[in-house]
């Protein structure tokens, strides 16, 4: 051990008096935050070819703009490593790309967290966890990539707490929540290479979500009674708000394999989705949401006066307007049947927000490491 | 918030309504928009569910305050 090592010799008062300032001024999430200097930022600043003041996500609404270096700033704070910053960067990016973030959507009651999916090559590389308590704690990448953005939400557009964030409850994925996909386990093409993007590449996809819901099917070998079990689970109505809904479908291994050995694709379990993710009009009807408003497409009852008149008979129906308002990804370990239900916000469908990460970028990660 | 204030700013007389339990968001809002003190209306929350009877209640209880905010006292 090198003595004049000054992670070894610093004033641990200072430290403190440091972190207390930053919580002074509020600029956390409530745990402590990594003081950041002009020097620390250059070493994020130089893992991008863009220019600090380049704004990646703008709220008009609010007047405010996260710009490259207020993004640098907050993935510091959040404590990522600077060679984390190229995925901090094509998150902001793809959440830029879905329509609820510029829109407004952290200032809303429903309470929406952003959720990270990386794929490719970066994930070994900055050791991003993809396996076993994928969206549980204990890992540096996923931990700190994740509340990089949500302290971009906090403190360059000042959506906090109890002043313009008037979510009613939020969610604990408001902390962080970013996953890798666990594509060496898994029997299909990774998520980026169903977009169109190269197996090589790495790549975010981004969106915002209310729930995680957890599938206990540890007992079947059967692919519909599965795919069964995961319908039930997306089509319960507390989730419905809008007319339709739309899911990202985290499969672990051991899910994944027993679809690909009956010889289920990625879009077979959409479409199963698609045609089996359904409610009876008189389960609709018990809690009230069996018709949608004339003005919004939220669902409300039929005897509402803003209701349309209802459709489509006594018939199911679906919760879900296309096999493409679901997404099917890997991760987790392949040791039991447990699998979750990501609640994506919105009705969806059509390829996903998803952003490559800059491989220039990515080449000077690999120079330095 | 954000609409009265733009509007009040475009020149067209505005009054915005919220429920009491944003009362903390109005505040922040009228600060983002540089208008710190900017006076609107508050009611009792919640609006979503209730009936046409009880809206029409309650835009009868915020008229007053609503044409007082408006400059058109005595209008009603």
């Amino acid at each position: 051990v090198d003595v004049a090592d000054p992670a070894i010799t610093v004033d641990a008062a200072e430290v403190r008096r440091a972190m207390e300032y930053y919580a002074d001024r509020g600029w956390t999430d409530g745990l402590p935050v990594v003081p950041v200097t002009e020097s620390y930022l250059a070493e994020f600043l130089a893992r991008t070819s863009r220019a600090p003041g380049d704004v990646l996500l703008a709220m008009p609404q609010l007047n405010r703009a996260l710009t490259v270096r207020l993004a640098a700033i907050n993935a510091a704070l959040a404590g990522c490593r600077p060679e984390y910053f190229p995925v901090v960067l094509a998150a902001w990016e793809s959440l830029a790309a879905d329509r609820y973030p510029p829109r407004g959507i952290w200032q809303s009651t429903t309470g929406t967290a952003p959720f990270l999916i990386v794929n490719g090559p970066v994930r070994q590389r900055i050791g991003l966890n993809s396996q076993g308590n994928v969206f549980g704690s204990g890992f540096r990448a996923n931990a700190t990539i994740g509340r990089a953005i949500r302290l971009g939400v906090l403190n360059a557009f000042g959506l906090r707490p109890h002043e313009l964030d008037q979510a009613t409850q939020g969610t604990p994925a408001k902390y962080t929540f970013c996953i890798g996909e666990n594509e060496e386990e898994s029997p299909w093409p990774p998520l980026h290479a169903e977009f169109g993007l190269a197996p090589s590449d790495s790549a975010v996809t981004a969106m915002v979500i209310r729930s995680c819901v957890h599938i206990e099917a540890r007992h079947t070998r059967v692919p519909e009674q599965l795919a069964t079990d995961i319908a039930g689970t997306i089509s319960r109505t507390g989730a419905l708000i809008h007319e339709t809904i739309s899911a990202a479908v985290v499969l672990n291994p051991e899910h994944a394999r027993l679809f690909s050995r009956a010889g289920w694709s990625k879009d077979d379990i959409k479409q199963f989705l698609y045609d089996h993710a359904a409610c009876s009009r008189a389960e609709l009807a018990a809690a009230g949401k069996e018709a949608v408003s004339s003005r919004t497409r939220w669902r409300l009852p039929a005897d509402h006066p803003d209701a349309l008149p209802l459709e489509g008979g006594d018939g199911p129906v679906r919760v879900l307007n296309s096999p493409g308002a679901v997404l099917v990804v890997v991760a987790g370990a392949g040791n039991a049947g447990v699998s979750a239900v990501v609640e994506t916000f919105g009705p969806r469908g059509g390829p996903p927000p998803m952003t490559r990460i800059d491989s220039a970028a990515s080449a000077a990660v690999s120079s330095q490491a | 918030l954000a609409d009265g204030i733009l509007l009040e700013r475009a020149g067209l007389p505005a009054v915005s309504i919220c429920t009491d339990p944003f009362a903390l968001t109005a505040r922040a809002m009228a600060k983002a928009y540089g208008f710190p003190g900017f006076d609107y209306v508050s009611i009792p929350h919640p609006v979503a569910s209730l009936s046409e009877e009880q809206i029409r209640a309650r835009v009868r209880d915020m008229m007053p305050d609503l044409l007082r905010m408006l400059g058109a006292e005595g209008m009603e």
